[in-house]
């Protein structure tokens, strides 16, 4: 891989064609996350605090290991985790590391009305350009997995960039790199895929995990991160992963048919009113202006 | 580690206890994954709380703290009784097959202890734990010491009885399966609180890789501080060995019995005496009973005891070459074969200097000051209060260290009020020394290996590295010793050949570790040839006239003529077996298993043919593998050479003669000395009985009717030990100290998640937040309901959280006891008692 | 009933006070850069708009604040007008009559009051619009505020701020073009305040007949 992986295939807020769009033979990206190895060491978490520089912020102590209740805008992976108690009686400890999907359809490139704000490269992965980031927090609402968190102090959206630096430069991202146990794995949508297919026919064949199985939902036309789940019928138990995310049905509505109805709306009130001056004109004309100044009927 | 982290990746089985390695451990964990996932192997997690590691783990037993003893003797039950045994391997590798003496007694039979015991002195008399067998004609040395000490022990008989159909009621198997057969599932129930049922799960999928007796699988047992804090660890870990002997896991790829070092280097500092009782390579001490060099080498150099037709190499025979070569790298031209080495210049052991005698020492004003390096003495306890006391009465106190920490400033320790404060007399000098990245050097990891790094940065400000600190300390200790001292020649005859004298290279120490030949040397059977001062190859080139120096003759062959070992970076492993020869280098000899001449049957055939780790070849004669046989190259298998070469038998010990241990030959299980029940197995005689508490007013041990709660201490992967508290990026990850307790425990005390409780033994009391879990959950110990609590270690009172005051400036070792384990003198961190209550 | 003090001394009606003409033209101008700014985030077509007024990050700043001026301009109004902006009966007849007003058929119409009825309509338009779009807004300014499980807020917000955005788009393009290009006179009355009684007779007869006492329309 290249510098070219940041070729630009899907650009928000623009208008025109995007210049990388159709011009890429390269194959997506993507990240596989297997929970079932995860022992929430959080060398990742560490690994992406580092590499990106992020500041250091406050925690308190909130009955958990997990760092922080949510991702932050300088916090951008976290690993959640959750005691859940199996119908045997039995106790499992999920733990999800949880970062940004880099959905194939972006919900927040989608909402985001700033041009150039939040992009898609033609490998795949989604990234915010802050230069760009008008603040307005729309791809907060676009996220279906609450991810974009806004810098109070400078209005700005940050969140996991999948390490697009390292990447154009041919390396994986520093939470693959860190990864003590390979947890984590980083290559091709279609290698990460069959990994992880792989490892849950393993789980479900050789372990007790008959539900086991590969994250990766066709909602948002599939991810650049999937998960192997011990039970993939149950995403919710690891953190609250939506079992079939969606870029919100508002914001679709609002992006598709309300501003074609609102452009075509306005743009035929105007052509409808200067139609209406040329045909009926003002309602007095000059010869019969109705009030010059002083007049005194 | 008998074997190696990589190594994990061979295994089949694993069972994880005493250890939590995806927290402590998660790098090296990678290689249990990897088991996992290639291999599709199990893991058994038994620990007091469900941890980071049971997350990952295939089942999972909550077992209470301490008890490990009773479970592994329920294990060796459930595999005699299913014949899930190496039957093979048992007979010929092991010493099952010996016949012990007839006035040997188990416990069952007298009252809780072995025969020998002698209740007064708290010690056995160990001369009946021993094989029956022809003696040999000389006994053992005449001049008893003080009248006091127990009488020497006779020697182990130079022809053993034995019978390999193992039906000799006197033989060690049947001994063995006699001693355990009181561990039955029930009686580990009551013991460790583990249903009888999901051990009798654990028993069988563990057992389950000697299914039929098939010899191809194997189990490894993976353990940490979780075993060896005990005032029994040692036996635990025994138990251990023996349950993999039994299964015959020991000597093969993906077995053994691995112990998981807290530290990066803490293997390297075993290796290097950090224990008082040995010197480099585990050589033992002399004490002031060793009148000469040879006596010293006499009680020391074990004699070879086996059944008549076998054959033993008993490597420990080269005992004086080693010590012989370690005083001449000490004393150099000073040590002589006429001055017995400069035997007299070695300090002899007088006593129990073990790490809570010197802070009783200290606190009883024997010791008058410390120099503390690379450790938080106060912090690490037990019973921090006391080692503060202690601290008050010192003369002087030195730290080196990259942070000010709670020993630097025990004057500081809350509770000390500022008039107290103004009665402190002691001195502290405070060295600001270099920090791990600043400085080069080797590790010693888990696996033996020992790894060289390079400095990354230079020390910052005035920081020195710690050996100029420590050689100029000596230098001027010299001089002094130049002027008037009372016997200088140990001090002014060491040898200090180092280029820069005030700050050694640590490649230097490392090349005088290896060893040097001292005149030119000749290999009688090769020819090979070394030619005077040049570095030797490995141990095997080791003299004892004085011809060869080693610093520690198992380092010999890290630092070569080819060069610094260690600092090979070959990452290929070619028979994909995790080996990696070419990667570091590891003792003893590069090889990378122990004892791996028992991954073969008798005949010298790979008990499982895909996982070769050794053989031998018929064509040449020799032992020729993967690995560097840990055997004699050319010992053919019909001579019937027993494996376990550093064992005088030859054999590995499922009971262990004689003086190896002072509490047992066979492990028993014993209560921890703060116990909430009475020993089950028998009630007269429930902890250790060779253990004792110290005596000054600072040891207080509590009962379960004050303290009725079991508690644990436990690291976690977020921290390191005492320093990271230092570091903001750790301390956003875990901000504050916490108390890990059950739902249940926390609903009957009205307690929820993030307030603040007490918990208090005998010695003090810890303040923190509760975190309250389904990880722990209560538990039925002997009929009794009993709760488990666990609390992280990390704090203090200085740190980021701590000086912002976030935290209520406590250390968890205020609670612990300065109870000791009799072999290891490892004091009793895990299972002790507390009560807790609303802060 | 007369009014004739509203006619001033020399001849003309005043229409709209001081504070009241303020008070629309501070909504005018919230608007128009509400709108502006608005549709820079709507459309990427007019993101130049954005760049026009000192970038994205200006306008994402400024428009909640403007939203707020224009909320209580809008309030104002609430406050002087909706008494006078209640549906009437003859408003009815007014809509029934439409066709001859967009025709200019002024003569044809039902007598329109101070207000007729598509300037009440244009009145509560934009105030129900205003609210909503208050409503809407402050969830869109602060969403990170807004918790996970109420998201649904959210969504709802980004469709109605845009829906009612469009709804007084309507009303004022509507509301510009009457008044600059359609009504000569409409445009100076909220500028100097006043209007000719010619003007007052012709488009709010009502409004006329009751200020002066006289019957704006000899014809009825």
């Amino acid at each position: 891989m290249s510098q070219a992986t940041l070729r630009v295939q899907k650009m928000s807020g623009h208008a025109g064609s995007v210049p990388g769009d159709d011009a890429q033979r390269e194959f997506t990206v993507c990240k596989l996350i297997d929970t079932t190895t995860c022992i929430g060491c959080k060398a990742c978490e560490v690994a992406c605090m580092e590499w990106n520089d992020l500041p250091f912020g406050e925690t308190v102590f909130d009955n958990t290991y997990q760092t922080m209740p949510e991702t932050r805008w300088n916090y951008w992976n976290l690993i959640l985790f959750n005691e859940h108690e199996k119908e045997d009686g039995s106790l499992m400890w999920l733990m999800r590391k949880n970062q940004c999907m880099h959905c194939a359809e972006p919900g927040c490139l989608a909402a985001c009305p700033a041009d150039g704000a939040i992009v898609q490269y033609t490998n795949g992965i989604v990234d915010f350009q802050q230069a760009n980031c008008i603040g307005c927090g729309y791809c907060i609402t676009g996220c279906p997995f609450d991810i974009p968190k806004m810098n109070p102090k400078t209005n700005r959206v940050f969140k996991c960039t999948l390490c697009a630096d390292r990447v154009s430069e041919g390396l994986e991202p520093a939470c693959i790199k860190s990864c003590p146990t390979g947890c984590l794995h980083f290559g091709s949508k279609e290698d990460m895929k069959d990994l992880a297919e792989k490892r849950a026919k393993q789980l479900r064949d050789d372990y007790n995990f008959p539900q086991a199985g590969v994250y990766d939902p066709a909602g948002v036309g599939g991810t650049g991160v999937v998960y192997v789940l011990h039970d993939a019928t149950r995403p919710e138990l690891y953190g609250g992963l939506p079992s079939n995310p969606s870029i919100p049905w508002s914001v679709k509505l609002w992006k598709g048919p309300l501003k074609w109805l609102g452009n075509v709306a306005m743009v035929g009130g105007l052509i409808g009113l200067f139609v209406h001056y040329l045909r009926f004109g003002p309602k007095s004309r000059e010869d019969e202006d109705i009030h010059p100044r002083g007049e005194n009927p | 580690m008998t074997n190696g982290w990589v190594d994990m990746k061979n295994t089949d089985m694993m069972l994880i206890m005493g250890g939590n390695p995806a927290e402590n451990h998660p790098c090296g964990f990678k290689w249990a994954i990897e088991a996992k996932r290639t291999r599709s192997a199990k893991m058994i997690s038994v620990d007091p709380r469900f941890t980071r590691t049971s997350a990952v783990a295939d089942l999972f037993c909550q077992i209470r703290a301490g008890t490990d003893i009773a479970f592994l003797g329920g294990v060796i039950k459930y595999a005699i009784e299913n014949n899930r045994i190496a039957k093979d391997y048992l007979i010929h590798f092991t010493n099952a097959a010996f016949v012990v003496e007839g006035d040997f007694k188990l416990p069952a039979d007298t009252d809780g202890v072995f025969s020998g015991f002698d209740a007064e002195r708290h010690s056995y008399n160990r001369a009946s734990w021993n094989y029956s067998g022809g003696k040999p004609a000389q006994t053992a040395s005449t001049a008893a010491g003080q009248s006091a000490a127990p009488p020497p022990l006779p020697p182990l008989p130079e022809k053993v009885d034995y019978d390999l159909t193992l039906e000799n009621p006197n033989c060690v198997f049947q001994l063995l399966k006699k001693h355990y057969s009181r561990y039955t599932p029930e009686m580990v129930e009551r013991i460790t609180g583990i249903p009888k049922e999901e051990f009798q799960k654990a028993a069988e999928l563990y057992t389950s890789i000697r299914k039929d007796g098939d010899m191809k699988k194997a189990g490894t047992i993976i353990y940490a501080v979780g075993w060896t804090q005990h005032s029994f660890g040692t036996q635990i870990i025994r138990t251990a060995a023996m349950l993999q002997l039994l299964l015959g896991n020991v000597g093969r790829a993906g077995g053994g019995v691995n112990a998981l070092r807290g530290h990066s280097n803490i293997q390297g500092a075993t290796d290097m005496a950090g224990l008082f009782d040995s010197l480099p390579g585990y050589l033992k001490v002399p004490t002031p009973a060793d009148s000469s060099f040879d006596a010293w080498m006499k009680r020391t150099t074990p004699t070879t005891s086996k059944p008549a037709p076998w054959n033993s190499w008993n490597y420990y025979s080269n005992t004086p070459k080693f010590t012989v070569s370690f005083l001449k790298t000490m004393y150099g031209d000073a040590a002589t074969k006429q001055n017995g080495w400069a035997y007299d210049y070695l300090p002899k052991v007088d006593r129990d200097y073990s790490w809570t005698h010197l802070w009783d020492n200290m606190y009883n004003g024997l010791i008058k000051g410390m120099f503390a390096f690379g450790m938080n003495g106060v912090a690490i306890g037990p019973d921090s209060k006391k080692n503060i006391d202690a601290l008050k009465k010192a003369e002087f106190l030195v730290v080196g260290e990259i942070y000010p920490d709670e020993t630097s400033e025990f004057w500081r320790s809350p509770g000390i009020s500022q008039d107290e404060m103004k009665q402190i007399k002691t001195t502290v000098y405070r060295l600001p020394c270099a920090g791990f990245a600043e400085k080069d050097g080797s590790f010693t990891n888990s696996a033996r290996w020992l790894l060289w790094k390079n400095a990354a940065v230079p020390t910052p400000g005035e920081c020195r590295l710690d050996q100029a600190i420590v050689a100029q300390i000596f230098l001027k200790v010299r001089e002094l010793y130049k002027k008037d001292g009372k016997f200088p020649d140990p001090i002014l005859k060491l040898t200090w050949g180092y280029t820069d004298p005030k700050s050694p290279s640590l490649a230097e120490v490392l090349k005088e570790l290896n060893g040097k030949a001292l005149a030119d040397l000749e290999d009688p059977a090769t020819k090979a040839q070394i030619k005077a001062g040049q570095q030797l190859p490995g141990f095997a080139w080791l003299k004892d006239d004085g011809t060869t120096a080693c610093g520690n003759w198992i380092y010999s062959g890290s630092f070569t003529e080819a060069g610094n070992q260690t600092a090979r970076r070959d990452p290929s492993d070619p028979s994909n077996m995790g080996v990696h020869p070419g990667w570091g280098w590891s003792w003893p000899a590069n090889r990378r298993v122990l004892y791996n001449r028992a991954s073969c049957d008798v005949d010298g055939k790979p008990w499982d043919a895909t996982r070769r780790q050794i053989w031998w070849n018929e064509g040449t004669e020799k032992w020729v593998g993967n690995d560097v046989p840990d055997f004699k190259a050319d010992s053919h298998p019909k001579d019937h050479m027993g494996p376990f070469i550093m064992n005088a038998e030859g054999v590995g010990r499922i009971f262990a003669p004689l003086g190896a241990f002072a509490d047992g030959p066979f492990p028993e299980y014993y209560e921890p000395f703060e116990s909430p029940i009475q020993n089950p197995l028998h009630p007269e005689r429930t902890n250790n009985p060779v253990v004792t508490g110290l005596k000054s007013a600072d040891d207080k041990y509590g009962t379960v009717k004050d303290y009725p709660v079991v508690c644990t201490t436990f690291r976690l992967t977020e921290h390191y030990h005492y320093w990271t508290k230092n570091n903001p990026m750790n301390v956003q990850l875990v901000p504050e100290p916490f108390i890990e307790m059950g739902a249940e425990m926390a609903n009957e005390m009205g307690i929820r998640g993030g307030e603040k409780v007490k918990v208090s033994s005998a010695r003090g009391e810890y303040i923190a937040k509760a975190m309250v879990t389904k990880r722990i959950k209560a538990m039925m110990i002997d009929g009794k309901k009993t709760y488990q609590i666990g609390i992280p270690f990390h704090w203090g009172y200085r740190g980021i959280a701590e000086d912002e005051g976030k935290t209520e400036r406590m250390m968890v070792n205020l609670l612990t006891p300065t109870i000791v384990d009799p072999n290891a003198h490892t004091p009793e961190f895990k299972g002790f008692l507390v009560k807790v209550e609303k802060a | 009933m007369n009014h004739s003090d509203q006619i001033l001394s020399h001849g003309r009606i005043l229409r709209y006070e001081f504070h009241e003409r303020l008070t629309h033209w501070i909504a005018a101008g919230s608007y128009i850069y509400l709108m502006l700014t608005g549709l820079a985030f709507y459309s990427p077509w007019c993101f130049w708009i954005a760049a026009l007024l000192g970038g994205g990050q200006v306008s994402r700043m400024l428009h909640p604040w403007a939203g707020l001026i224009f909320t209580g301009a809008i309030l104002k109004m609430f406050s002087m007008w909706s008494a006078q902006m209640y549906p009437t009966g003859a408003d009815k007849a007014w809509w029934d009559s439409i066709g001859h007003y967009i025709r200019n058929e002024d003569d044809q119409m039902p007598a329109a009051g101070r207000y007729n009825a598509g300037q009440k309509l244009l009145f509560w338009g934009f105030i129900i619009c205003g609210v909503l779009l208050l409503l809407s807004g402050a969830i869109l300014w602060f969403p990170e505020y807004v918790p996970w499980n109420l998201r649904f807020l959210r969504y709802l917000a980004v469709l109605i701020h845009p829906s009612a955005a469009l709804l007084t788009i309507g009303l004022f393009l509507i509301h510009i073009y009457m008044s600059v290009f359609a009504e000569r006179g409409a445009f100076g009355s909220i500028i100097r305040g006043d209007v000719s009684l010619a003007f007052a007779k012709r488009y709010h007869p009502g409004w006329y007949e009751e200020i002066t006492g006289q019957p704006a329309s000899p014809k009825k």
